[in-house]
């Protein structure tokens, strides 16, 4: 059933692209994995966070007298503890605009302190720690701490914060404006829209979400005064790029003196890739008590803390002929950062939506234009698809908005208007030039997959049951593979975003492989082992994979963005493909032959035309340890290393199609059936990509239906727990209809397109594509998320949103 | 207080706070960091434990109201690298887990619904999803999760499983 437009890897024959069982299952299954908070060294001594309770504030006094009498408190400590502690940086800054934020010492953007002594600016805000023997003993003595605030106005949209007379959250940034940022062009779009036969446009808002990994992120610091060495264990997703901007950009220790280790990491989705204020505190405060310092966060404490994500308001137009081909699409948005800004998300806020917001279709002119602005919430940061979910949103809406307008019918409007094949390499005029992609193909399996002809049927026969069914559709384009360093420093990242790999080859013929990303479970060690089996022709089961550990892999940027299977694993095969090069060289030396008439097959060597004159994988593994009878230009040993930056992006892609049937007397909806089609270019293995796809896709239906970050007008999160912050359950979703294109991309040797989040892009749209469609005969044009029984029940009353 | 508690076979006396929560000792107290903590308001099931054979969120109960109970927690469902239940193992072959945290829970509250069912009809689709619904999980979308549970159910009537990868249409090919 599977369409396969390239190589696949399966077809070579190697374990690659097989559905191989993941090696880490076991171990979880069994719980005996280690994570932060099961992380006990000896002497540990707990910390807890005091947060603020309101969301802006003058701090008047911080009285810790009280607190620091408490049985088990060991130290308070505040604001004026950390004074030289610089602030912890943002270091993607939206690329060629004018940005404003508050200073960091290198010139760099930043701006939350460690602790905040003068002003806190969203609920949670952190100001003070209490150190103490247990954790129960530390969370209590922070109810002893007295603080006295004086109250200042709150404002947490984006659009209200930009409005005249607002509250003003930092004196550094006037009217609250981060950036304005654009991409596409202006004149061109706004002259299409001018002249075009039919113009929709839509209000958005894109609800902010929380990520909600279930295991809460934690920290333990553990400072060695006989070296002077710190070690920080963390739930991250990215051990190396927390060690870069801990040691370099906030404690300004030497480099060699940190080590970032992230143990088994219980899900991420993007928010625990960012710098938290708790890092630097238990490295410091380990060093100030001369024991290890552990802090886990609770869930509580996770809402009010932890980057959330979307959170955009749009007003969104498309313009086309009447026949059906789109002309230009436009986008004006109002982004909401937060209270500062976090590592990256002011560039997840613009580069990533802006540039993807036409998608897979091919269209003469756009332009996109956010304003970035800081509010008293949380930060904002990345979630599971970030970006590029809220650029779907936008455009899969208006295609519906443009199709009803027109008259046409959705699927053939979206079919008249994808990028021909012949195209790519698309620059889509907005920043992007995807890779490759058919997306025709892809298009019209999914179509078919889906039943999407019968759906008249369907909703004729579901009528007699007092349901309305409704079918939405939604395309989407990801960009991924983060990425090419030196683009991505146009794009105003700082710092390098390649990655890299080691192998090793023990003398008995085993392996070790290394890397510097870091899973959050996405079966690295079965995958990576894969890759390297794969190249070398050797059995999988000698392969062992480590990461996330500073001090024994090479430098890497971390799990993000669906980057590893495209970013790590070629720097795997690389690294292996360097390995089997040194192999011929050596064997002409062991075979006795000259190079050209050695060939390295299955795992071994052999002489041309002659199989008999041979060695093994296990025999050249201990000659080249030996290193006897070696000439000098050969090095003794099998130990290579390769860092691999892309030329550009990969750009996965696919089509989503919902089924829904709304209650008429309750307002429920429900997901009956949902198709999904994804291309994630060449696979290395199904099983572990269809897992996550399968929850990327329910993480999408959370969205829809839902999860909302809800601020009231004090700036209090009223969802700060998972009673009044719904995620999915298991019940709320049935089995998915799932198939798969493959067009690999030219831009790594594996052929490899990012995946694991791939599938959280179009959920939202497809979903709220099939609501609108189902209520669409009471002149129902748009519902904003999530659509709770009572939003979507009003409607069916007549309501207007 | 004193108090006594049989967790995994083997009885354990100490004496608790009256506040203590049963996840706290099984933690902190004796060790046991198999259960998981994942909120702190009793809804995500990751520490979930059986108590006297039913599936409760050690979160939620009291250590002195669990006194000369019978605990099982995830380190008693196999040793440390020992060979995985036919639940574990079921689920292991439709990869029901990727990141883990909220497995042991999992793993603890549809044991209950295995033995439960072990003498009837294997549960359906809609029963074992409801089942779920105390437990969260961010990761996997629940699909191979419930996958799991049907091929541990039909392993144990020797059945092909309903709703496994290798029979269903549902079953994606990606
Ligand atoms: S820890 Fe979440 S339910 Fe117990
Ligand atoms: S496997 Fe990660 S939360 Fe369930």
């Amino acid at each position: 059933m599977t369409t396969v437009t390239g190589e696949a890897p399966a077809d070579r024959g190697g374990v690659l692209g097989q559905p191989l069982d993941s090696r880490e299952d076991p171990q979880l299954l069994r719980g005996e994995a280690t994570y932060v908070a099961d992380i006990d060294l000896p002497g540990t001594a707990h910390m807890a966070i005091l947060g603020s309770p309101v969301a802006h504030a003058r701090i008047l006094s911080i009285e810790t007298k009280a607190a620091e009498q408490l049985p088990g408190v060991l130290k308070v400590a505040t604001a004026a503890d950390f004074a030289d502690v610089m602030p912890l940086p943002c270091i993607w800054i939206p690329g060629g605009v004018e940005s404003h934020f508050p200073p960091h010492p290198y010139g760099l953007p930043g701006a939350r302190p460690v602790l905040t002594g003068d002003t806190v600016r969203h609920v949670g805000d952190p100001i003070a720690v209490v150190v103490a023997e247990t954790p129960r003993q530390a969370a209590a003595a922070l109810a002893a701490i007295a603080v006295e605030y004086e109250p200042l106005p709150v404002v947490t949209r984006a659009d209200e914060a930009l409005a005249d007379g607002a509250p003003q959250l930092h004196e550094a940034v006037p009217g609250n404006l981060n950036a304005y940022w654009t991409c596409g062009d202006k004149d061109r779009t706004d002259a299409a829209i001018a002249a075009a036969e039919v113009t929709v446009e839509l209000d958005l808002v894109n609800q902010r979400t929380i990520n909600s990994p279930i295991e809460p992120r934690g920290a333990v610091g553990d400072y060695d005064p006989a070296t002077g060495e710190y070690t920080l264990y963390a739930s991250t997703q990215g051990p190396h790029n927390h060690r870069f901007l801990l040691a370099a950009l906030v404690l300004g220790i030497p480099f060699n003196k940190l080590r970032v280790i992230a143990p088994t990491v219980g899900g991420s989705f993007g928010t625990k890739g960012y710098l938290y204020p708790d890092m630097p505190l238990v490295l410091l405060l380990s060093k100030a008590l001369g024991r290890p310092v552990k802090w886990v966060d609770t869930r509580t404490g996770l809402m009010n803390s932890t980057v959330q994500g979307r959170d955009h308001r749009q007003h969104v137009t498309l313009a086309g002929t009447r026949d059906g081909r789109i002309t230009a699409v436009r986008c004006t948005s109002y982004a909401n950062l937060g209270a500062y800004p976090s590592t990256i998300g002011p560039g997840v806020a613009t580069a990533l939506m802006g540039r993807s917001i036409s998608g897979m279709y091919d269209i003469d002119a756009a332009f996109c234009e956010v304003y970035a602005a800081f509010t008293n919430t949380v930060s904002l940061g990345a979630q599971r698809g970030s970006g590029r979910a809220e650029a779907a949103f936008l455009m899969e809406r208006l295609v519906d908005r443009y199709a009803s307008e027109i008259g046409m019918d959705p699927a053939a409007v979206r079919r008249k208007n994808l990028v021909p094949k012949e195209k790519f390499p698309y620059d889509n005029g907005l920043g992007w030039t995807y890779d490759s992609g058919n997306y025709q193909l892809n298009f019209d399996k999914a179509i078919e997959l889906s039943g999407y002809a019968d759906m008249s049927a369907r909703k004729a026969e579901a009528r007699t049951r007092g349901k309305r069914l409704g079918v939405g559709i939604a395309t989407y384009v990801a960009i991924c593979g983060v990425g090419p360093s030196t683009r991505m420093s146009q794009e105003g990242m700082l710092g390098g975003t390649w990655e890299s790999a080691n192998i090793r080859v023990h003398p008995t013929g085993e392996v070790t492989v290394t890397v510097g990303s870091a899973s959050t479970g996405q079966s690295h060690g079965t995958v990576f082992a894969q890759v390297a089996a794969d190249e070398l022709g050797i059995d999988p089961e000698t392969v062992q994979v480590h990461e996330g550990d500073t001090q024994k892999a090479p430098y890497g940027q971390g799990t993000y963005g669906s980057r590893s299977y495209s970013m790590a694993a070629p720097a795997v095969a690389l690294t292996a493909r360097k390995l089997k090069a040194k192999l011929v060289r050596a064997g002409a030396v062991f075979l006795g032959v000259p190079e050209d008439k050695v060939v390295y097959e299955g795992g071994a060597i052999h002489e041309e035309g002659n199989p008999e004159n041979t060695k093994t994988f296990a025999e050249l593994a201990m000659a080249m340890w030996y290193g006897w009878g070696l000439p000098p230009e050969i090095e003794p040993a099998l130990d290579e290393t390769t860092h691999f930056d892309p030329p550009d992006f990969n750009y996965p892609f696919g089509t989503h199609v919902a089924v829904v049937e709304i209650d008429e007397l309750t307002g429920e909806t429900e997901v009956v059936a949902y198709t999904a089609v994804d291309d994630a270019g060449n696979i290395g293995n199904p099983k572990i990509v269809q897992g996550q796809i399968e929850g990327s896709i329910v993480h999408g239906l959370g969205q829809a239906l839902l999860e909302v970050a809800e601020y009231d007008e004090n700036g209090r999160l009223v969802s700060a727990d998972l009673g009044h912050y719904a995620l999915p359950r298991a019940a709320d979703v049935p089995f998915f209809a799932l198939d798969k294109t493959v067009t690999p991309s030219p831009h790594n040797p594996l052929g490899a397109k990012g995946a694991g989040e791939i599938a959280t892009v179009p959920p939202a749209a497809a979903v709220v594509n099939a609501v609108v469609d189902a209520l669409s005969d009471l002149g129902v044009r748009h519902i904003d998320m999530p659509l709770t029984p009572e939003k979507v029940w009003r409607r069916l009353r007549g309501e207007s949103q | 207080m004193d108090i006594t508690l049989n967790v995994n076979g083997r009885p354990e006396q100490f004496s608790a706070q009256p506040n203590e929560l049963l996840v706290e000792r099984l933690r902190d107290g004796l060790g046991l960091t198999g259960t998981k903590v994942g909120c702190d308001t009793g809804q995500c099931g990751s520490c979930v434990v059986r108590l006297d054979g039913r599936s409760v969120k050690s979160c939620l109960v009291l250590t002195a109201s669990a006194a000369g109970g019978e605990i099982a927690t995830i380190e008693g469902v196999t040793t440390r690298g020992g060979e995985l239940s036919g639940l574990q193992e079921a689920l292991r072959q439709e990869h029901g887990t990727q990141c883990g945290f909220c497995t042991p829970g999992m793993v603890m509250a549809l044991g209950e619904l295995v033995d439960a069912t072990a003498d009837g009809p294997a549960p359906t689709e809609p029963e074992i999803r409801e089942w779920l619904t105390g437990n969260l999980c961010r990761c996997t979308g629940y699909h191979s999760v419930v996958r799991g549970v049907q091929r541990a159910c039909a392993a144990h009537r020797d059945e092909v499983p309903a709703g496994s990868a290798a029979s269903t249409a549902a079953a994606p090919e990606v």
